[in-house]
């Protein structure tokens, strides 16, 4: 080993030890969610001519087709099966691997840990390349893992080896576009997002092209993961080109690393005013001044995320024949806008969830203690960052709602009723997950962490209830299940007050609580 | 200087600014603090010592209304620092030992930030002078900052106003010698007018330098306290006399502790109430050399910090 790499072992053991819980958790939730698609499929079709219809339904909706990407083999029974598992839920593979990847990089590095290790027999690349390894691992254990559950699931057994090799290529080139990303900026809140835009706009690229020009499917990640064609007849060659990219990604940022000071990014940092603005003052700027900038981004992102499937919405009706009934074409418009509003709730659920992680790593760090230091109470901190996330999260849904409307005027859909509304249906069950993340940040700082968890349970819930046929009250346990689905379903009064409730009696228990423990 | 909020004079009420008495916290089965008193007058610059994890920290915390106390009594500036605690700390500025700040903000932004917080004015504070004084660029972003910088932001927010009380925990870690003194001269600005100063601290010099008095505390629990002068008063001194006649028997005197003979010179370490005793043994002894020393700092703290009470170190 060159003394570059020296150490490079001790640290992927380090980096597995600290992963066993957020690794292993997520991986077995999203194996578990595979299982369920696979299992599920053959009680939903009666027979091959049955499964071929829905396909040839699936490809002829543009809407459907740029959310999940095509069906390019209709008489594959596994293609239809894992038709959201291909690209939707690679996305989050890839979010999971950029969480991990720039845990063990960036995140250490801003800390001072780096320097830490670095002072040891540790090789100047050894933590790059050490989260690296722990990437690869885990997306083979992912691949193996998937593969075999789709098997037991029923599913073809080599399809669901190149399934597998699909989602472990995705995990790859996540923690390729990560490792750079970490090179950037000094700032690992800019590096994740750096790399979440990254995967954004492969998810953007694939479904214009899938909708439009077909070469553009090709030019993005996600793209390959449709064009393999995992059940059809798979294009083995296709998945060299997950591990071909991810291998370069991680050669350029290792040429980037070597090339900047420890603690630095390639972008380097602008020097800051000399003295603060007067509107700085207490903690609900502080926080404002804190979230500010991702707040924007975010705006940004689920503005552009509205727009493109309000336009793409009035197109789901295009499967019908023309003489279907009017409003039938309508409903299934409000459908897709109701499928979109759910996801997008989910990932705004995660903007509230970081903010309150904010505040728990505040107060590990010892920010809170400097601030409850001065005039500033308890409350008024536990308040800031409760209005950022709720505020926050529901300005998002709204932006939301209106990026959907104007989509959806532009490209002059029916009137299926206000989608802004249907947007900010969602407001009360994100509040009921922000409200369980403040709430275990008010229980005890260290359980701030299990937060994160909580809108991907919620969603796991939901989906694996519904698959799996389990009992209703399964899936009723995830806030999600009770949101109306407007504009497909009615507005209902007593379940959006009824997690108005909920949430409400959260955050007053986290404020009691809050009020009353230690600090630190 | 000090914005809205109650005008602040020197104190002339004889109350306390702090007072803790049998103050207990523990953390799970940890008993962190187990019966700690310390008593700070208004006006004074109180040494606050003790070895690592003896719960100086933990102390602090408690007066900040950061951790809730189990038992005992604690009174800040007159009032309950749990019940009082944003009311109370308009009048006090906090200095941690180990600063984080916010990595995206600059230097300048924190220190105003922190100010204002305290309900203070930047602009007519003296921000502007200690800026230049700890020799600090305000215009760098914080995760630029090393420990020294980060330390430096803090105290220029600290000294920047004229609080009642100035909480400092350690506060020199990370600054070299140089700042070391602008450091101290600040605290003497501070006390000249009268603020009242609790100072926890490593670094005996700065102590001798600067406290009044001191209390020094080890496992949750004050073993000493008072002024420097009276707690050398009440440490064994060394003596060490030339005698022309028969050397006396001191081993059987109570009190006289590492007897060493060697010719004609006799050294011992001497209990102050045994002091009398040893020197009418001396004279009679026809002494012609005598040095008497007074136990130094460090003699004092390496003495209190080992004491054993149970499990010594």
């Amino acid at each position: 080993m060159t003394d570059e790499l020296a150490g490079t072992r001790l640290l992927v053991r380090l980096a597995l030890r600290r992963d066993r819980l957020l690794a292993s958790v997520s991986i077995g939730a999203l194996v578990l969610l595979c299982y369920a698609s696979a299992a599920a499929t053959a009680g939903l079709y009666g027979d091959e001519a049955e499964r071929v219809r829905a396909a040839e339904a699936i490809n002829r909706s543009p809407a459907i087709v740029a959310l999940y990407g095509p069906i390019l083999d209709v008489r594959s029974e596994g293609e239809l099966a894992m038709t959201k598992m291909t690209v939707l839920y690679a996305v989050f593979v890839a979010a999971l691997f950029i969480v991990l990847l720039r845990r063990h990089t960036r995140v250490e590095e801003e800390a001072g840990r780096t320097e830490l290790v670095g002072a040891g027999a540790v090789g100047r690349s050894a933590p790059l390349a050490a989260a690296a390894l722990e990437a690869v691992a885990l997306a083979a254990l992912l691949g193996v893992l998937v593969a075999a559950a789709n098997t037991a699931g029923g599913l073809d057994a080599a399809g669901s080896v190149a399934f597998g090799a699909v989602w472990a290529g995705t995990a790859l080139v996540a923690a390729g576009v990560a490792a750079v990303a970490a090179q950037l900026s000094a700032s690992a809140r800019t590096c994740g997002a750096a790399a979440a835009g990254a995967v954004g706009a492969f998810f953007v690229v694939r479904a214009v092209g899938d909708t439009g020009p077909a070469w553009l499917s090709w030019c993005p990640p996600l793209g390959w993961n449709t064009q393999t064609r995992a059940y059809g007849d798979p294009r083995w060659w296709v998945l060299v080109l997950h591990p071909l990219l991810a291998a370069a990604l991680l050669v350029v940022a290792a040429a980037l690393q070597r090339r900047r000071d420890l603690g630095s990014g390639i972008l380097s940092a602008r020097p800051g005013p000399a003295h603060g603005s007067p509107r700085l003052a207490d903690a609900i700027t502080l926080a404002i001044q804190v979230h500010g900038a991702a707040v924007v981004l975010w705006t940004v992102a689920v503005g552009v995320l509205g727009v493109a499937f309000g336009m793409i919405a009035p197109g789901v009706g295009d499967l019908l024949d023309s003489g279907t009934a009017k409003e039938l074409i309508d409903k299934l418009g409000g459908l897709l806008v109701a499928a979109v509003l759910s996801m997008i709730a989910v990932v705004v659920s995660y903007f509230a969830v970081s903010v309150v992680a904010r505040a728990g790593s505040d107060e590990g760090s010892g920010r809170t203690e400097l601030v409850l230091a001065t005039a500033t109470s308890r409350s008024r901190w536990l308040l800031a960052t409760l209005l950022v996330a709720l505020l926050g999260a529901a300005w998002l849904l709204l932006v939301t709602g209106f990026g959907l409307e104007i989509g959806y005027v532009a490209a002059s859909g029916p009137d299926i009723g206000d989608l802004v509304v249907a947007a900010l249906a969602w407001v009360p069950a994100v509040w009921v997950v922000a409200g369980l993340a403040t709430l275990g940040f008010a229980l005890r700082p260290g359980w701030t962490v299990a937060g994160w968890a909580w809108p991907a349970l919620f969603l796991v819930l939901t989906l694996v209830a519904e698959l799996l046929e389990l009992p209703s009250w399964v899936g009723d346990l995830s806030p999600y299940s009770h949101v109306p689905q407007v504009p497909a379903e009615r507005w209902d009064w007593g379940a959006e007050t009824g997690l108005l409730g909920v949430a409400a009696v959260l955050v007053a228990v986290a404020w009691w609580r809050f009020r009353g423990r230690d600090i630190g | 200087m000090l914005g809205p909020g109650p005008r602040y004079r020197r104190p002339v009420t004889t109350e306390r600014a702090i007072r803790i008495n049998g103050l207990v916290k523990s953390f799970g089965a940890f008993r962190a603090l187990d019966g700690l008193d310390l008593d700070v007058a208004p006006g004074e610059v109180h040494g606050f010592l003790g070895p690592n994890g003896a719960g100086k920290s933990t102390t602090i915390r408690v007066l900040l209304g950061l951790l809730r106390k189990d038992a005992g009594e604690v009174c800040l500036l007159g009032g309950d620092p749990w019940r009082d605690a944003a009311a109370l700390h308009g009048r006090l500025a906090y200095v941690p030992g180990d600063v984080s700040l916010w990595p995206n903000l600059s230097g300048g932004e924190i220190v105003d930030l922190l100010i204002r917080m305290r309900h203070g004015d930047p602009a007519s504070s003296r921000r502007d002078e200690l800026v230049e004084r700890f020799a600090l660029d305000p215009t760098k972003r914080a995760r630029a900052y090393s420990k020294g910088n980060r330390q430096k932001v803090v105290l220029v927010a600290a000294f920047a106003t004229d609080p009642e009380l100035l909480l400092l925990d350690e506060p020199t870690s990370g600054l070299d010698p140089l700042m070391e003194q602008v450091f101290n001269d600040c605290v003497a600005e501070h006390t000249a007018r009268g603020a009242t100063v609790l100072l926890s601290s490593h670094i005996l010099s700065e102590v001798e330098r600067l406290a009044d008095r001191v209390t020094i505390i080890r496992e949750g629990r004050t073993v000493e306290t008072g002024t420097l002068a009276s707690l050398r008063h009440l440490h064994r001194s060394k003596v060490v006399a030339t005698v022309s006649g028969e050397l006396p028997d001191l081993a059987g005197v109570v009190g006289v502790h590492d007897l060493a003979v060697d010719g004609a010179q006799v050294s011992c370490t001497v209990d102050p109430d045994a002091l009398p005793e040893v020197l009418a043994a001396l004279t009679a002894a026809g002494v012609v050399a005598l040095t008497s020393t007074p136990p130094t700092l460090e003699e004092l703290f390496l003495d209190a910090y080992r004491q054993p009470t149970g499990s010594g170190r």
